[in-house]
């Protein structure tokens, strides 16, 4: 049995930027439907929005930085997206973060200006868009920082962050404070679900406020809270008495969830609809254009038609790209054709870890309009988008967001031509 | 400044034969210092393919070297049964081989005493499904596979019980001699630049591919190794449970070795002129995949974890003339500089197989009791390895089934390999090491299919702590180990694996900004 569906725009993958198309069409009136083979890397990722960390040297102002960017890269997806978008993108972001599921949370950032803030291993990361739980990490306040951890997390190194903040000029020192758990390998997420109990924070802040000295601020892992986070990070500020700040450290990643939560009720509250667990294993063409796609849910096939889609199925990470044994290439939901795939001749990757390697760039081939090549009616966003070393540059969430805010624009004015047809 | 030991032996060369030979000689009541210049196991030994040979493969090529493999490969599973998994041999006529050939293997094998046994095609794809449904002859042989980093370190242990020391990173750059007699050598600190200079009344070579550059440093020439050079591939399943090998004469990428949660595929013979080159070329893995595919259809789909190569020490006498041919150079040599130089108190053990490596030991140390005039007696046929005393050998699941006992106390650090906490610290503690991958060479730790994805931040953060370590030293650890693992990643990327090192670029270069360590001077510039 085969169910059929008819929307404006499908898209597909959940991660940041089919989110953000995915809302944005919903608020633009569209009748919007993504789906994703699962969610993307958003539980993975710290959960700041990053615009542009180096380029190659640190970047002060990803503004700034960028029109230079976008000057010498005209391949680039921050070229194709254009800045202003960007900006808009932005503003979107936080106002959607105000009428999130999150209340009392918040993000801090500007365009103009890139926070610097600790990761896990005590080096400085450069970050435009973040969770007010981090800002107080920031390389220049005045503080000494006392980052905190605890034995019964393997994830954080509360000692290893500390002696290198010191090496960056930045005062600081390490505590471990005791946490009970019920399995040593407790992560993140573990955690900060009981940062949610006032109780238990309760608790905790008093048996750290013994080991805190008079001036410090305090670093924690990323884990003040999954579902209150805004309460649980102020609450923790309050009883401490000073300013707390989150490190974000290995997957899984609970701002990165948070991240997800807001973008998911952006979608929602649009009236968009979110089909996780629907993988897209075929399309329909006629001649230039898709015309529908094929999901499956559980063996179950369903045909989802529409005048238009976008395509935010991630990278290589999320499996969405692949080289083959044979060292082929694919695009392997649309049977898209790539770009910037090393020539066969050339090497693919080099011996050295750090250097950029060559299959870095390989992306789904797109004209200025983020249309990929030989299909009219897909868009293409986020990581799925060549151009870009995201990792190197720190551009993952800023590229996924402004993309998939651009994508809804050009989409937009299309599927809206198309209205009338219903699920 | 130097300063200085004395001994009865000096073993140089810290491979499965060296420590073999320092267990033998310390067994035997004999004051032992062994020396590598790297870690044990670096070499050639810790860069094999983990079979435990039954003899099968050379029962028509090598009738000796098969008489030796399968006396040796009873003795290992009793000597060494926690570093042995036993998990049986097949081999296989498949449609690229002689079919002429597996009367032949029959008859080799009942000639030399290999047990052999030929089963039936349906009961033996029943038994590992995936291996090419096309085969015609199947015969089963005691193969085993054995774990070498274990093997190298409870021989370790075993010597130091008995006194003898042992020190890595300590490379021989001089060997000493008065007049005809080698009385020693000096050796040089790899990490503090330290010499040291050990005085022995024997120093034996057991450097493997590197021997004939020791030998030199001795004085003595004309000891010639071809380093034979091959790639291994490990894939991240156990496509087979059972060693399988192709039913022909010896060639490239035709045995197939399950061990621990993986299994490998290997390998080549290359002549190369350095044994230190451990070049990748894609031709190569491209045949390995092409291999792997006719005994197990589909082996392409699978996920490849990771690439190395390991070099043999295939010895040539150029004192000998040209009489010895490549078959007999294969088997092990041992070198009585005595006899062949009018050289004293040195002894040189090349060639050979891992399987084997006890009979070169003893061999060797009875050449080095004839050296010192002494009788002394072999017991390593029977006397077991520290850790494998009740014999029982090791079964996969053994740390799953540990863990399983522990999961409310013991913090996993490296899910893949399953090493906890509390192992973590206590290797640390004993090897008193900054470098995570001598940990890895003691737990497997990072070899797993993330190879060091999630372990590598939680190691070096208890690295950093236990060792009171500046942050620039952790730092360097980290790094190193990334590259370490890296190393033998890149050229087998495809598919999955692909896939899981992105995962790891955003962890590494994303997450923890491990391309940007703080530097030294105040790190503001941004704000
Ligand atoms: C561990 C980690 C750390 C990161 N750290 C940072 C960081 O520090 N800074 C930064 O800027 N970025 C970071 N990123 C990247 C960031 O998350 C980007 O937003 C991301 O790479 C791009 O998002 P995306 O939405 O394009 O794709 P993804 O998040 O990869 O989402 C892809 C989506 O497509 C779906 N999908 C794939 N194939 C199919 C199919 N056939 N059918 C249906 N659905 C499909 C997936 O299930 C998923 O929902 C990190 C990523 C990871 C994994
Ligand atoms: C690709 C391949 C696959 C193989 N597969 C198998 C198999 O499945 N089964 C099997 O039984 N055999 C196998 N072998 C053979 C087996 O691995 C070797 O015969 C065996 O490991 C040799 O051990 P060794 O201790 O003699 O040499 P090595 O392990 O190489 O030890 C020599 C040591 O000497 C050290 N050294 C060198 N120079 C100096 C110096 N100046 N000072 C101090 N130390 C020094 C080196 O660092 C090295 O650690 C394989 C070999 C290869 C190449």
């Amino acid at each position: 049995m085969r169910g059929e569906l008819h929307y404006d725009a499908v898209v597909i993958g959940a991660g940041t930027a089919g989110l953000v198309a995915g809302a944005r069409l919903a608020e633009s009136g569209a009748h919007v439907c993504v789906l994703a083979k699962g969610i993307g890397s958003t539980h993975l990722a710290p959960g700041t929005i990053d615009v542009l960390g180096y380029a190659p040297d640190r970047v002060a102002s990803p503004r700034e930085a960028l029109s230079e960017l976008v000057a010498a890269r005209p391949d680039h997806p921050y070229a194709l997206i254009g800045l202003d978008t960007v900006d808009h993108a932005l503003a979107w972001f936080e106002s959607c973060v105000g009428a999130g599921p999150l209340a009392g949370y918040r993000y801090v950032g500007r365009f103009e200006h890139n926070h610097l803030l600790p990761t896990a291993v005590g080096a400085l990361r450069p970050s435009t868009l973040v969770p007010e739980t981090m800002v107080a990490g920031d390389a220049s306040a005045p503080e000494p920082v006392c980052v905190v951890g605890s034995r019964a997390l393997r994830d954080f190194h509360p000692a290893l962050c500390a002696a290198n903040l010191t090496r960056a000029g930045i005062a600081a020192r390490a505590v471990e404070v005791d946490i009970d758990v019920s399995r040593a390998d407790e992560n993140a997420l573990g955690l900060a679900r009981r940062f949610d109990d006032p109780a238990w924070r309760a608790g905790f802040a008093a048996r750290l406020a013994l080991k805190l000295q008079a001036d410090e601020r305090v670093g924690l892992p990323a884990m003040l809270g999954a579902r209150d986070p805004g309460g649980a990070w102020s609450d923790l500020e309050h009883r401490l008495g000073r300013r707390v700040f989150e490190i974000p450290t290995l997957p899984p990643s609970v701002p990165g969830m948070r991240l997800y939560e807001i973008l998911r009720s952006a979608l929602r509250r649009a009236g968009g609809r979110l089909i996780l667990g629907a993988e897209v294993v075929d399309a329909e063409r006629s001649g230039s254009r898709v015309s529908a796609v094929l999901a499956r849910t559980g063996g179950h096939d369903t045909r989802y038609a529409a005048p238009s889609f976008v395509l935010a199925a991630g990278g290589f990470a999320s499996g969405a790209i692949e080289l083959d044994s044979r060292w082929i290439t694919h695009e392997r939901v649309l049977g898209l054709p790539l770009r910037g795939v090393p020539a066969p001749e050339q090497p693919r990757f080099l011996g050295d870890y750090l250097a950029e390697q060559p299959m870095s760039r390989v992306g789904v081939a797109v004209d200025g309009d983020l249309r990929a090549e030989g299909a009219d009616n897909v868009l293409v966003a986020g990581a799925a988008l060549g151009g870009a070393v995201p990792w190197r540059e720190l551009s993952g969430e800023g590229i996924a967001l402004a993309s998939g805010f651009r994508v809804a624009e050009l989409a937009g004015a299309g599927a809206a031509a198309t209205t009338g047809a219903a699920a | 400044m130097s300063t200085t030991l004395s001994t009865d032996v000096l073993v140089i060369g810290g491979g499965a034969t060296g420590c073999g030979v320092a267990w033998d000689a310390s067994l035997r009541g004999l004051d032992v210092v062994l020396v590598d210049r790297g870690d044990l196991a670096e070499g050639t030994s810790g860069r094999f393919h983990g079979l435990v040979h039954s003899g099968g493969r050379y029962a028509v090529k090598d009738p000796k070297a098969a008489e030796e493999c399968i006396g040796e490969n009873r003795i290992l599973r009793r000597i060494a049964a926690d570093c042995i998994e036993d998990t049986g041999g097949f081999f296989v006529t498949t449609p690229w081989d002689d079919p002429e050939y597996a009367d032949r293997f029959k008859a080799g094998c009942a000639a030399t005493g290999v047990d052999c046994e030929e089963i039936d095609l349906a009961a033996a794809l029943r038994e590992e499904p995936r291996i090419n449904p096309s085969i015609s002859r199947v015969f089963r042989v005691p193969d085993a596979n054995i774990d070498v980093w274990k093997t190298v370190w409870a021989l370790a242990r075993g010597a130091q019980d008995h006194g003898a020391r042992v020190l890595p990173y300590h490379a021989a750059v001089a060997i000493h001699r008065e007049g005809d007699r080698v009385t020693g050598a000096r050796v040089r600190g790899a990490r503090t630049g330290e010499e040291i200079d050990i005085e022995a009344r024997v120093t034996v070579n057991a450097s493997g591919a590197w021997a004939g550059r020791v030998a030199e440093l001795a004085g003595i020439e004309g000891v010639r190794i071809l380093p034979g050079r091959g790639i291994m591939i490990a894939m991240n399943h156990r496509l087979v449970n059972t060693c399988v090998n192709r039913c022909q004469m010896p060639t490239d990428g035709d045995i197939i070795v399950p061990i621990r949660t993986v299994c490998v595929i290997g390998t080549t013979d290359e002549h190369t002129e350095d044994p230190d080159d451990h070049t990748v070329f894609q031709s190569e893995v491209d045949a390995m995949l092409d291999d792997g595919e006719k005994l197990v259809p589909g082996f392409r789909e699978a996920r490849a974890l990771r690439v190395w190569t390991g070099v043999r020490p295939l010895f040539e006498d150029a004192k000998a003339g040209n009489t010895e041919t490549r078959d007999v150079t294969r088997a092990h040599a041992l070198l009585d500089h005595e006899q062949r130089d009018g050289v004293t108190g040195f002894v040189t053990i090349t060639g050979g197989k891992l399987t084997t490596f006890r009979l070169m030991a003893e061999d060797t140390v009875d050449a080095v009791c004839r050296q010192l005039g002494q009788e002394r007696a072999c017991s390593t046929r029977t006397e077991p390895l520290p850790g494998s005393e009740n014999g029982e050998p090791y079964r996969l699941g053994e740390r799953l089934e540990r863990k399983e006992q522990h999961l409310s106390d013991a913090q996993l650090i490296c899910e893949c390999e399953m090493v906890n906490r509390g192992k973590l610290e206590d290797a640390i503690r004993r090897r008193a090491t900054t470098n995570l991958d001598d940990i890895r060479r003691l737990l497997r730790l990072g070899m797993g299919p993330c190879q060091g994805g999630f372990c590598i931040y939680r190691a070096t953060g208890i690295l950093h702590g236990l060792d009171g370590l500046s942050a620039e030293q952790a730092n360097e650890a980290l790094r190193h180990f990334l590259q370490e693992r890296w190393k033998g990643v890149w050229p087998i990327l495809y598919g999955d694996q692909l896939r899981q090192a992105r995962l790891d670029d955003w962890i590494f270069q994303g997450v923890l900004g491990v391309g940007h360590p703080p530097s030294s001077e105040l790190d503001r510039s941004a704000t």
